[in-house]
């Protein structure tokens, strides 16, 4: 233990404590702009510099471990003054004028720049801001980079390196030219970006956003001769309360429901019948390539991220992943066929909309392969921007049910919206449909958590099925090198993001420590209560197969709702 | 002599890094010697990029043996069978001689195979620098080495114990190498002998400026006033001009008014004086120049080098060069308490070294000159 005196209070702290912890112990706010926990310390933006007694010059409080006997000044004059001519310095170049941009900025209501002025006490500016002449990087289907509104402070670089192991970003040039970029400037759209949007909720300044489709989407509800769909994927509900209540956990299915009913749109589905329809699919293949020698494992491909990043990475374990799409691309497919046909509404006349926690569903809605089935992809961000706009009292909404058609599901799609969802839901169901018996204990709890990469073992009948789940792609290179290392395994789930969906690059920027828990608490939660809690059994999905697509891997089913991907240069 | 005996002999002589930071070259070495590790690295850096500064390029185009000693003996003495020697990408005849040194030092059996039946052998590798200013700071140019990109690391850890591939590394500058062989030269005069405490041995001076004899010259530490180098060696101010300054050390180092030249050249007479003898290039500056164009360059050259990675020298450098020009072109008043907000932020919050450094030139400028300047004769902190 070290002893230390922080502002004058006395704090004992272990060995290789930095003092922005230290200083969090003792309740003591240090501003920081560069820092990010989880990422590796950057010490750039200088904003956490601190006095320590008998040293000239200030310390960076991230990047300095407490030493016995420290004494640290963290809000001196000295500290405070620096601290503000930074901030003017750091203004200066983020491309602040009148025209708006603070207003109509993707951070508007969480810019990291503005709770720092707070924390710092701002009071003027005397620098003229500095205009770079940078354009906007509007080359991805799913994300938008306005680099005049970028200050290097490297989270992006440092969460797409390090987290999702990946790189795409790189910083170029030197002194006031250095800039944030990709490989030879060539845009996001054209270098191994997965479209994750991690670095999205890593940008302190907005700087990176998604590819904005919510003003055409209210366009599209106002004409009439448009019958417009709307399909909400399983982690939407436990997050679209958090921009309205800033506080993360609630549940807000039904009030998700009649906002988008309010909105305008003529059919509410949920993406969860679809996630259900896909464990009878993707169940099924699993089964009939453990019977007949397939290729295994069995990778999930629900994640159109992990699509992505297997396709440049890994292409030779193409074969590897399940030709069953996507839940929201299934969705799009039967909407534009069989609901077309049961609601007798001539499928040009459809616009499928998603609501998604993610951005690169609004790639995968493009891709050459599925393109048509979706028509506009929203994140739960743009979602919650539009029922604000649309003068609509979230929190206070009364609850409504989905429509019927496509929109009852079982818990088993509901924890699609976490890591280890998907296995756990696709146990559920291949354990019962191969011994024909009910299973006594449902919960799966060797697939559950947090963790990067789980491993487990269920044996169903005899049959030892060897499963393994991975959240975050840094996590899926792990777990994909141990593959090619020679360990074996059956069924592979893998997520892009950290969380699985949940985490979603699309999800609402969340300033809680503990979000992730708490949106899986939520979701565990909502299974827990469902009556139908396996995806076999859900009545509609037995009513489809019934009235139009047979069984499993008919071929229907494989006309509409299975693919093929392709393998990308790196 | 053995290790132990060697490193003492380097901490007996008082020899301090010649660089410019003056870390005493002995400690350096002992400390990196008494880290465990398997493997060890010692760096020779020759990457001179002060600007007046050419002691270096002298050393490694006329001296290269004399180097290739010194880079032999620390790294011996820290226990590395790996060493680089990083040579400023311009200096192509410095690189081109000592490509050859080292050709023939393979080829002679001194590098690459044991020395003289000892357990010693060496590996080196001569790396051409790609024109960065920064890649002069130690962890900058680890970084370099390693094909990253040229900023400096955050300290701790010190190269010392974490540096190249993050093994021990011990970076040397090419004079202080030089140094350490005299030092061990049996036949040479006893270095601790010359100078006086703190400042022991000698000094390579790089003369430069305004001066009737500009050149490099090797002055006794504490024998000779700064006024005796600019008149005597230096040979006063060309066309019989006055000499308005003198910058002592580089222009990361704070000028010397010409009225206070009479003081012995020492570490320790310039730090009195809040400045450095830094790198030893004196820069002598006449009345002929324009303050205000001097500290445009200056803070040009600060703006273009920053490594962009911290932003109170990023963005204070883009700010200082702002300012001094607007200045310059439109002719009105400069806002000097926001050039010492900025300096002073800078200084104090700035990630290394040259960052820290990058204003010492323009404030002492201000805090000399500030009345002759108009702008306000408010002291510069």
């Amino acid at each position: 233990m070290l002893r230390a005196e922080i502002d004058g209070i006395k704090i004992d702290v272990e060995e290789k404590t930095t003092i922005l912890d230290a200083a969090k112990k003792a309740k003591i706010n240090i501003p920081t702009l560069c820092y990010e926990d989880g990422l590796s310390v950057y010490g750039g933006c200088r904003l956490c510099v601190v006095e320590v007694e008998g040293e000239e010059l200030l310390k960076p409080a991230c990047a300095t471990d407490i030493k016995e006997g420290m004494k640290i000044k963290t809000h001196s004059k000295k500290v405070r003054d620096v601290r503000k001519n930074l901030f003017e310095l750091i203004i200066a170049t983020h491309n602040i004028d009148c025209q708006l941009n603070c207003l109509t900025c993707s951070r508007a209501n969480n810019c990291e720049l503005r709770i720092i002025a707070e924390e710092i006490g701002v009071s003027k500016m005397r620098l003229d801001p500095i205009k770079r002449g940078e354009s906007i990087d509007n080359s991805s289907y799913a994300i938008v980079r306005e680099p005049e509104k970028c200050i290097s402070c490297n989270r992006c670089i440092r969460k797409c390196e390090e987290v999702q192991g990946i790189g795409i970003f790189t910083t170029a040039n030197r002194g006031p030219k250095t800039v944030v970029t990709t490989f030879k400037n060539r845009g996001m759209g054209n270098v191994e970006c997965t479209n994750c949007g991690q670095c999205i909720l890593s940008c302190p300044t907005g700087a990176l956003h998604e590819l904005y489709q919510k003003d055409i989407v209210l366009d599209i509800l106002n004409d009439q001769s448009k019958h417009v769909v709307v399909q909400t994927a399983p982690a939407v509900r436990i997050a679209i309360s958090e921009p309205f209540s800033n506080q993360a956990g609630d549940i807000s299915t039904g009030q998700l429901v009649t906002a988008l009913k309010r909105l305008g749109f003529d059919a509410v589905f949920d993406t969860n019948f679809a996630a259900d329809l896909t464990i009878m699919e993707e169940g099924n293949e699993l089964i009939e390539r453990i019977n007949n020698n397939g290729k295994l494992p069995l990778f999930t491909s629900c994640s159109p991220g992990w699509i992505k990043f297997i396709e440049h990475f890994y292409p030779e374990y193409l074969d590897n992943l399940s030709s069953a799409k996507s839940p929201q691309q299934m969705f799009g497919a039967l909407t534009k066929t069989y609901y077309a046909e049961e609601a007798g509404i001539d499928p040009e006349d459809i616009v499928v909309v998603s609501i998604m926690p993610c951005t690169a569903k609004k790639f995968e809605a493009k891709r050459e392969e599925l393109a048509g089935d979706v028509d506009y992809v929203l994140t739960t961000r743009e979602l919650a921007s539009m029922i604000k706009s649309a003068g609509i009292d979230f929190l206070n909404l009364e609850e409504s049910e989905y429509d019927e058609l496509l929109g009852v599901s079982s818990g088993a799609a509901d924890i699609f919206g976490t890591t280890g969802g998907v296995m756990e839901a696709a146990l559920r169901t291949a354990a019962e449909l191969i011994t024909g018996q009910k299973l006594e204990k449902i919960d799966f709890e060797s697939v559950r958590g947090l963790e990067g990469i789980k491993k487990a073992e269920v044996e169903i009948d005899g049959l030892k099925l060897k499963a393994a789940v991975a959240n975050g792609l840094g996590n899926a290179r792990r777990l994909m090198e141990m593959i090619k290392g020679g360990e074996e395994f059956d069924f592979v789930e893998f997520m892009a993001c950290p969380g699985g969906c949940m985490g979603g690059g699309g999800q609402p920027i969340s300033c809680d420590d503990n979000v992730l828990e708490k949106r899986q608490k939520a979701i565990y939660q909502i299974d827990k209560e469902k009556k139908l809690r396996k995806s076999h059994e859900n009545p509609y999905i037995q009513k489809l197969y019934n009235n139009y697509l047979q069984k499993p891997g008919s071929e229907i089913a494989h006309k509409l709702l299975h693919t093929k991907y392709k393998a990308r240069k790196i | 002599m053995g290790r132990k005996k060697t490193i003492q002999k380097i901490k007996d002589s008082e020899l301090k890094g010649r660089g410019g930071a003056g870390f005493p070259t002995g400690l350096k070495w002992e400390l990196a010697a008494d880290v465990e590790a398997q493997e060890k690295f010692m760096v020779c850096n020759a990457d001179e990029g002060e600007p007046g500064t050419f002691k270096d390029r002298y050393l490694l185009e006329e001296r290269p043996l004399k180097v290739l000693e010194g880079i032999l003996l620390a790294a011996y003495a820290v226990g590395a069978d790996k060493a680089y020697i990083y040579i400023r990408g311009e200096y192509s005849k410095a690189i081109e001689v000592f490509s050859k040194i080292i050709e023939r030092a393979r080829k002679e059996r001194i590098l690459d195979h044991q020395l003289f039946d000892s357990d010693f052998k060496l590996e080196l590798k001569l790396i051409r620098g790609a024109g960065a200013y920064v890649c002069g700071d130690e962890t900058s140019l680890i970084n370099s080495i390693e094909g990253k990109r040229g900023r400096s690391r955050i300290k701790p850890p010190y190269p010392i114990n974490k540096g190249l591939f993050g093994q021990p590394t011990v970076v040397n500058n090419v004079e202080s190498l030089c140094c350490a062989a005299e030092v061990l030269n049996p036949d040479s005069e006893e270095f601790s002998s010359l100078g006086i405490k703190g400042s022991r041995g000698t000094k390579l001076l790089c003369l430069s400026g305004d001066l009737n004899k500009p050149g490099l010259y090797e002055v006794e530490f504490a024998k000779i006033t700064l006024e005796e180098i600019i008149y005597d060696l230096g040979g006063g101010i060309k066309a019989d001009k006055e000499l308005r300054f003198v910058v002592p050390g580089g222009i990361s180092t704070a000028v010397i008014k010409a009225e206070d030249l009479d003081f012995p050249y020492s570490y320790q007479a310039f730090e009195e004086r809040n400045s450095s003898l830094g790198s030893g290039a004196v820069i002598a500056v006449s009345k002929k120049h324009d303050l205000l164009d001097l500290m445009l360059n200056v803070s040009r050259f600060y703006m273009d080098e920053t490594c962009g990675t911290c932003f109170p020298c990023r963005e204070g450098n883009r700010q200082i060069n702002k300012i001094l020009k607007t200045f310059k072109e439109e002719g009105k008043k400069i806002d000097a308490e926001l050039i010492s907000d900025i300096g002073n932020t800078i200084k104090l919050a700035a990630r290394c070294g040259l960052g820290q450094s990058s204003l010492n030139f323009i404030s002492s400028i201000i805090e000399n000159y500030g009345e002759e300047l108009k702008i306000g004769g408010k002291t510069y902190a």
